[in-house]
């Protein structure tokens, strides 16, 4: 152990992961894998309608099938609505529907087939009602309102630049964000060239491959035991309770693996309606979507229709973009935790633009409701931009890749949306994607190459918390508040603590263990969480060797400021030396271990610190058929310090297929009924490994802050 | 309602199953293997794969009697007295997991390729894995991993 901070054998090294050996035999217990005795299989009746009125339930036929504990309908749950941020959300439809999927009626019985058999007795009479799920419909002044009355708003914080306006007299409109930077009229009016496109990208699914799933127990005594599928358990505690009236005290989330999450899983989804499942029932009740479910009532991407304007000047430098978003929120709004769609902040992020007017609508329709998925807003934006920059240099008959580099954000400009940044890599990113794919190089026929580029600052918001402890085998446990949902989250942390407190990597445990057994985290979200825990870590790091350094003046008869740490890990003080393992010991004979102590990050405010990606595709297409394939791209990043190559590359990798997905095979298809009609894994394509692209991954090591 | 008389990772199982009975409900709920995964429910994501008689299969769309006189093999029977086979090495070493709820699935296909073709092409590797869908890795750590494992194996 040293005093200062040194770079580890440990960060930065490939190592394995933490989670593999459950992760690979099976053992990796996930919500769907808890089995309770007296567990019931809880199932719900979703509208055939996007909009309707319900007339009447009626549930005595479905009462009478062998094994039905409960069957609930909006008149056993009035007066619970619940959301993150709108609370606009019903357990059960209450006397409305609005999109098809929405859940009107509920079952617990004894097997998933007694269920299903009892739903399908309900009878539910409807009164169809006008609808809408086009966003530019349910702009119009004579729209259909999907909400009679804007539902109770908490915590419409904007962390970012911006005016805010939630529920504003417009047609269905959730929330409006204006901003503007420099004097764009003016810039227009100056322009030699002036472009306007409006591109229309559809919603996708997360594509998780484990689907929603909770189970809950309630206790006569009113505790009530969760486990589900959510990637930040203390949040969805907090918001449980909420939903539920209940105390937060009163409900424990416990361990459970996560299998996917991409921002889908940051919700309450089915646990409300488990939980009165449960409490009618009297029994353990367990919900798991399947797949149908999932693809057509679950919170999938924001579509969004974006009109992008561009002036320039006679060099084809940007003077000024306009740029008007309207994402479709869908039936309610309460999947999203934040007001607006932060995309926005990224808008036009890798380019100098010295004059920009952004307008960002939330909008309702009666489709699925939207949700949260992988930087929410940012790929839809990045599509319409890097596509409209195309059009434009295609117009101008300039070269796609020199184009972009000439008006390429540099150090000391400010960002589109007016925000200083520093460490502005861009054009390096960009030239080492062209060295890499050899941009100049001769197309074979029936080839087509393209470029685009992305900027997105690490996340600096929301606490961090551990809670760190020594025990007298000198071993470390480091308790975080979150479950590790695939990015490899523990390793990295035992990876830093191990860098902090020079041990070996196997001497470090990292654990979640309950809600009720750990400390405060906000979870996976916008790139924060090593960022903000690594902070976390060095806190509590400080303060176990403040308490090591008392400790060891103690056996070795010094004062503290004696006390010191050497290289070869001894600890000495006045020509006397200690191991930590002997200190430790000694410490837990003298009723002194484990040594316990929390490290706490508060981050302040955004970063000024962000990062650029250049990715290259060279596509080749089929003349006959018409179909496309990506034969073969390179990906260039900035970074900061790799913490783990193996999970910083998985992160390039698999989100670089996500997005190949979403541009190339995946795509929510909507009826004119507004019903998802891409409702099979079948009928919704995600890519396969046959799919994927040749890649080659450039990283350029460039100093950062962070 | 059936009795099924198979042998799951080299243990003889007899049991009584409705004839409507899932293979993966059966291993799952009866056998309490949760090592399997069920996800599209369809046959389409191959979660669910196990081998039956060597082959594999989407247990999500076997019925549990088909089963009878086969040998089963799932993700639980991969481990030899805690020894972990060269594919489950190979997948941690690789990093062909991030999320882990595929990965059982993916290593069963695996084994299953793998015997067939000990040292497969990239080409078979894809052809063999295409029905198994992972959403974390982008596939490319997945087939690092098995080819880690093929040259691990060769003799």
């Amino acid at each position: 152990m040293t005093a200062q901070t040194q770079p580890s054998e440990f960060v930065g090294k490939a190592v394995e992961r933490l989670d593999g050996p459950d992760k690979v035999t099976g053992r990796a217990r996930y919500t769907a894998d808890v089995f309770l005795p007296g567990m019931l299989i809880g199932r719900c009746l979703r509208s055939p309608y996007a909009s309707a009125r319900i007339v009447s339930i009626d549930t005595s036929k479905a009462k009478r099938v062998p094994g039905v504990f409960a069957i609930l309908t909006g008149a056993d749950v009035a007066g619970y609505r619940y959301g993150r941020v709108c609370r606009d959300i019903p357990i059960l439809a209450q006397g409305v529907v609005r999109f098809v999927g929405e859940k009107v009626a509920a079952v617990a019985a004894e097997t998933a087939e007694a269920a299903d058999t009892a739903l399908s007795l309900i009878r539910v009479e409807y009164e169809e009602l006008p609808f809408v799920v086009d966003v530019h419909a349910a702009l119009r002044d004579d729209a259909h309102r999907v909400h009679d009355q804007p539902p109770k708003v908490v915590g419409a914080r904007l962390r970012n630049p911006g005016d805010l306006k939630m529920y504003p007299p417009l047609p269905n409109v959730i929330s409006q964000l204006t901003l503007r930077h420099g004097n764009p009229a003016e810039a227009f009016a100056q322009a030699d060239h002036q472009f306007q496109h409006t591109f229309n990208i559809p919603s996708v699914h997360q594509g998780y491959i484990e689907p929603h799933s909770c189970l809950i127990a309630a206790s006569d005594d009113g505790d009530v035991d969760v486990w589900m599928s959510n990637k930040a358990p203390h949040g969805a505690r907090a918001a449980l309770a909420e939903a539920l009236s209940i105390p937060k005290e009163k409900i424990t989330l416990n361990p459970v693996f996560i299998g996917g999450d991409f921002g889908g899983k940051g919700g309450l989804m089915d646990a409300p309606l488990c939980y009165h499942l449960a409490l009618h029932a009297r029994r353990p009740v367990k919900m798991v979507m399947n797949s149908f479910e999932e693809l057509t009532a679950a919170n999938p991407r924001h579509a969004a229709s974006i009109t992008l304007t561009t002036a320039l000047d006679r060099n084809a430098r940007i003077l000024a973009m306009k740029a008007r978003m309207i994402f479709n929120s869908g039936a309610y709004a309460g999947f999203c935790p934040v007001p607006t769609i932060h995309g926005y902040t990224a808008f036009a992020g890798p380019y100098k633009v010295p004059n920009c007017d952004l307008e960002v609508l939330r909008v309702y329709t009666n489709a699925v409701p939207a949700g949260h998925m992988r930087s929410p807003g940012g790929p839809q934006i990045t599509f319409a931009v890097e596509s409209h920059l195309d059009m434009i240099a295609r117009d101008l008959q300039l070269d796609p890749c020199r184009f972009r580099r000439d008006n390429a954000i540099a150090e000391g400009d400010l960002s589109p949306i007016g925000e200083r940044r520093q460490f502005l890599h861009c054009r390096a990113v960009i030239d080492a994607a062209i060295r890499e794919f050899g941009w100049d190089r001769p197309k074979g026929a029936d080839v087509g190459r393209g470029i685009a580029l992305y900027e997105y600052p690490p996340g600096t918001f929301d606490d961090s918390n551990v809670v760190m402890s020594i025990d007298g085998a000198a071993k470390v446990d480091v308790a975080v508040g979150a479950p590790d949902t695939g990015t490899g989250f523990h390793t990295i942390v035992a990876q830093l603590t191990a860098g902090e407190l020079q041990l070996p990597l196997n001497d470090i445990r990292v654990a979640f263990r309950d809600t009720g057994a750990s400390p405060f985290e906000r979870g996976p979200s916008g790139s924060r969480l090593t960022t903000t825990i690594q902070q976390a870590i060095k806190a509590a790091v400080d303060a176990i060797k403040t308490a090591l350094t008392t400790l060891a003046a103690e056996r070795l008869g010094a004062r503290e400021g004696d006390v010191r740490y050497r290289p070869d890990g001894l600890i000495e003080a006045r020509g006397k030396s200690i191991d930590l393992k002997a200190l430790m010991a000694w410490a837990e004979a003298a009723g002194k271990a484990p040594v316990v102590r929390h490290g706490k990050n508060t981050p302040t405010g955004r970063s000024d610190v962000t990062c650029f990606a250049a990715q290259i595709a060279e596509v080749g297409v089929d003349r006959e058929t018409g179909q496309i394939r990506v034969n073969f791209m390179v990906t260039a990043h900035d970074v900061g310090q790799v913490i783990n190559p193996i999970t910083h590359q998985g992160q390039i990798e698999g989100g670089l297929v996500q997005a190949f997905g979403q541009t190339v095979c995946e795509r929510l298809h909507f009826g004119d009924d507004g019903a998802v009609i891409s409702a099979t894994l079948g009928d919704y394509k995600l890519p396969t490994v046959m799919d994927i692209p040749d890649l080659t991954t450039i990283l350029l090591p460039v100093p950062t802050a962070i | 309602m059936r009795t099924v008389h198979t042998t799951v990772n080299g243990q003889r199982v007899v049991a009584d199953v409705p004839d409507n009975t899932l293979l993966v409900d059966f291993l799952r709920s009866q056998l309490e293997l949760t090592g399997t995964k069920e996800s599209c429910g369809v046959g389409v994501c191959g979660a669910c794969s196990v081998l039956l008689d060597g082959k594999p299969v989407s247990s999500c769309l076997t019925l549990a009697v088909f089963a009878d006189g086969c040998t089963i093999e799932t993700i639980e029977g991969m481990a030899d007295d805690n020894k972990l086979h060269p594919l489950q090495e190979a997948f941690i070493r690789c990093g062909g997991f991030q999320c882990g709820i595929c990965t059982p699935g993916q290593i069963m296909m695996a084994k299953a390729l793998l015997e067939q073709h000990p040292r497969p092409t990239r080409m078979q590797i894809k052809q063999w894995m295409m029905g198994n869908l992972c959403r974390c890795t982008g596939y490319y750590k997945i087939i690092e991993s098995i080819e880690s494992a093929a040259e691990g194996t060769k003799s």
